[in-house]
């Protein structure tokens, strides 16, 4: 009798367990449609994001994050902005420009446009900004995106001329990214913009709870006409399981940046939309060619035909696409003649080379960043270069340390990525693979003078004819000798609440939320 | 006692400036640069030389932490690397969430583990007590993130009775409460499935005991007998462990504050860590030890009330 009585509390302790699995696994199929009311003309225009990481602060003088960078693009302007469909360049607080000669660029300012502390927008303050932003004391950490700038001058009160040390080809993209938006001078000398941002954007800072949330309202007497929506809130919720799942209750409107494995549960929710488009970020593998034999183009020939990109590719669900060539379709300097140049899956050329050259058998040391992608990426290319006979020590580290031990001389091959947050050819050869950055942002260290006088070319004239055929040829020249091997493009995505209309997205994954409303 | 407390405290101050030196000479010597980080990819030499500068980190480490040191002798924890902000204020601003999560899950830990704890001495070897010890063993076994997680889609998306995440209010307030009912569950079952096996094996010694048995046959009522004499024998180990506990949940929440979205310290321990943002670490860390140390103070002290024989003079 007791003997029993004891089977039945184990039995009744287990159903207990298996319950509580099962409850959690049958709501995670079922999808449920709810949340807030739509279709009504009343709602209150408020909306609601969530990001997985913190905002650091609101000065883009200061801040080089994409999380930050989301708040900071409501708040601040810069010069030019991108079209979200086309990437064409246009002015934004500029009204129009002009070279008199490569060097010099004359920009036209708009007139009658106050920052929301009542300062005046002028050349006085896009001076301030930039001398800000360049000023080593500063320590900003885009400052690079000026370098090239010799001289700032204030002609009269609506026009700045900026002189180049030598003609600048990307100026109009380094003016047209996030670092470069103009701020209140009078503010900046009186508060830190850090924490009290001061811009000319469409909506102004209302509160922040560092790390919890930070609210915006609507700029009311914002040049283009004040904003439909009255208030935004930008959430911090570090976990994307339960951010989805307050998508799906409605706690939050929209997400961006939905990982791969996560795609196909948005997309089955009801009430929820998604929109996803090809970007400009690029993920690679980097050879280390101060090593042997990765400095030998025949060797990394054979590891690109051992890499079977299409069936890595295909694992991101539709969150990135194959292509051979380094600059992507939506950066400026593509050209389609560049798929062709690269090297396509062919596992017995490959076996073929590292016969041929004694290499079978050898051991490679792969070094990864222990974030979800990169880990698949580096799993999935370790299990290829197995298949071709070849050994992978993998060796996985947190970010922070590997930011440090990738700069240094420490590994044969690895895994990164760059976001082409300007959209411009120059801005992603030249820092990632020109010689110049060797021990920076050049993490292969390749080395390559004919490619360098390419990517210089296209850096030092401000022809964009001739700039996009320069990086068409450094594009092409860096495929063939492959000191990356591209793994695949980005796509970037939102999904929101169907009653949230006029939100976009554009190739670098910036939105802004000024068309944006409630129905 | 009062002697004791006194020794105590001065010890406390040499304990607290021994982890100020090993929490900010591991921080600096540990692989990952600061000025990289909030460089990011992008950066060139140039920007993280500036950086670096701006920072203070090209001066010797040992005038870095002698500044500290003084700093912090002035009641000044320094400024975040990340966010300019003090930190002090961040960790103020962060703090109440934390404490409240800790105490509600220490209140729910205590709520299901005494009872359980108790009924499974008294009734050792039924079937309840089978039940609730594979409970408590499940309790300690199951990942906060899994439980976490599982109560979300039970409760906040397809019942829709609690919220998703977020810790807005104290947990006394209705909109507090409604929001840490999940996560304190999340986190106190594994404290109360500890709680519970602790009150059990105390339990279990203290009713074999000679004066149980004493007491029993001078006639006292078994209620009685139970409550005044077992329990109250019982719960210095039970104090321990809850006061350990609490210690370590200050400290340990961070999982369950990533998963419901709670604005604690411990998430903000993990965010600076992997920002190296050194001031913030050495901030949360010497805050997280002075309480652990604190705690551990009022346990002795709250065992010499529970047992009279306790005395430390």
């Amino acid at each position: 009798m007791k003997k029993s009585k004891k089977v039945m509390g184990l039995v009744l302790s287990v159903l207990f367990f298996i319950g509580l699995v099962l409850t959690g696994c049958s709501n995670q199929s079922s999808e449920s449609s709810s949340g807030k009311s739509s279709g009504k003309s009343n709602t209150p225009q408020e909306i609601t994001y969530a990001s997985t990481s913190k905002v650091v602060g609101l000065s883009p003088i200061m801040t080089n994050d994409s999380v930050s960078a989301n708040v900071i693009t409501q708040i601040y302007e810069t010069l030019f902005v991108k079209d979200p469909d086309t990437m064409e360049i246009k002015p934004n607080l500029a009204e129009s420009y002009e070279n008199p000669d490569p060097k010099t660029w004359v920009i036209h300012l708009r007139k009658n446009i106050k920052f929301t502390d009542g300062t005046p927008f002028n050349a006085e303050a896009v001076k301030y900004t930039f001398d800000k932003l360049r000023d080593p004391k500063t320590g900003a950490p885009r400052a690079s995106l000026l370098a090239a700038v010799d001289t700032i001058t204030v002609k009269d009160d609506y026009t700045v001329v900026i002189k180049t040390k030598q003609p600048y080809g990307p100026m109009l993209a380094a003016l047209a990214h996030y670092n470069s938006s103009i701020v209140s001078p009078t503010a900046d000398k009186k508060q830190d913009l850090m924490k009290k941002p001061v811009g000319t954007g469409p909506f102004m800072l209302k509160e922040w709870v560092a790390g919890d949330h930070i609210t915006l309202v609507k700029n009311p007497n914002y040049w283009k006409g004040a904003p439909k929506l009255d208030k935004v809130t930008f959430k911090v919720v570090p976990d994307v399981n339960t951010a989805i799942s307050m998508l799906q209750t409605g706690d939050v409107d929209f997400l961006d940046g939905i990982p791969a494995e996560q795609w196909s549960r948005v997309q089955g929710m009801a009430g929820v939309k998604t929109l996803k488009k090809t970007g400009t970020p690029v993920s690679y593998l980097g050879f280390n060619v101060r090593h042997k034999p990765f400095s030998e183009l025949k060797f990394r020939q054979a590891i690109a035909y051992a890499i079977d990109r299409d069936a890595y590719v295909k694992q991101l669900n539709g969150l990135g696409t194959k292509s051979n060539s380094i600059i992507g379709p939506k950066v400026f300097g593509y050209d389609p003649s560049a798929e062709k140049v690269g090297y396509e899956y062919n596992p017995e050329k490959a076996k073929q080379i590292l016969k041929e050259n004694g290499w079978e058998g050898m051991t490679i040391h792969m070094l990864v960043a222990n974030t979800p992608g990169y880990m698949k990426m580096g799993e999935i290319v370790q299990d290829q270069l197995k298949k071709v006979g070849l050994k992978v020590d993998m060796q996985t580290m947190e970010w922070g340390t590997f930011l440090d031990v990738s700069k240094q001389d420490k590994f044969d091959i690895t895994f990164l990525g760059w976001s082409n947050s300007t959209a411009d050819g120059s801005e992603l050869l030249y820092p990632n693979l020109h010689s110049d950055n060797i021990g920076a942002s050049n993490v292969t260290a390749y080395n390559n003078p004919e490619f360098d006088k390419l990517v210089n070319e296209s850096r030092f004239t401000v022809d964009q004819k001739v700039r996009k055929k320069k990086l068409d040829e450094a594009n092409k020249m860096a495929i063939k000798d492959a000191p990356w091997i591209v793994m695949n493009h980005g796509v970037v995505t939102l999904a929101y609440r169907d009653n949230v209309k006029g939100l976009n997205i554009d190739p670098t994954g910036e939105w802004s939320l000024y068309p944006v409303y409630k129905e | 006692m009062f002697a004791m407390i006194i020794r105590r405290m001065v010890q406390l101050v040499f304990l607290l400036i021994g982890i100020t030196f090993i929490v900010f000479m591991a921080m600096h010597i540990a692989p990952g640069d600061p000025a990289s980080i909030i460089g990011g990819p992008t950066a060139t030499k140039t920007d993280i030389i500036q950086i670096r500068e701006r920072l203070g980190l090209d001066r010797p480490i040992i005038i870095q932490y002698l500044d500290y040191l003084n700093g912090l002798l002035h009641g000044d924890l320094g400024i975040s690397f990340q966010t300019n902000r003090s930190v002090a204020e961040e960790i103020w601003i962060r703090l109440p969430n934390t404490v409240n999560l800790a105490v509600a899950s220490v209140i729910v830990s205590i709520l299901i583990g005494i009872p359980l704890g108790i009924i499974s001495a008294l009734k050792r070897n039924s079937w309840l007590d089978v039940f609730s010890t594979t409970v408590s063993l499940g309790g300690i076994s199951v990942p906060h993130f899994w439980l976490g997680a599982i109560f979300i889609l039970i409760f906040a998306v397809h019942l829709k009775w609690l919220p998703v995440g977020g810790l807005h209010a104290p947990f006394w307030t209705p909109q507090g409460f409604k929001e840490i009912i999940l996560p304190a569950i999340t986190l106190g079952t594994g404290s109360a499935a500890m709680t519970a096996r602790m009150t059990r094996s105390a339990m279990l010694e203290i009713i074999r005991a000679d004066f149980v048995r004493t007491a029993r046959a001078k006639g006292v009522k078994e209620r009685a007998v139970i409550w005044v004499h077992c329990l109250r024998n019982a719960m210095i180990p039970v104090v321990t462990v809850i006061g350990l506990n609490f210690g370590g949940l200050l400290g340990g929440t961070i999982i369950t504050e990533q998963v419901f979205a709670i604005n604690g310290v411990g998430r903000l321990m993990i965010e600076s860590i992997s920002a190296r943002d050194f001031p913030m670490v050495q901030g949360g860390v010497l805050l997280i030890a002075t309480i652990f140390v604190v705690i551990n103070l009022l346990v002795d002290i709250v065992y010499a009330l529970i047992d009279p024989r306790i005395n430390y003079d």
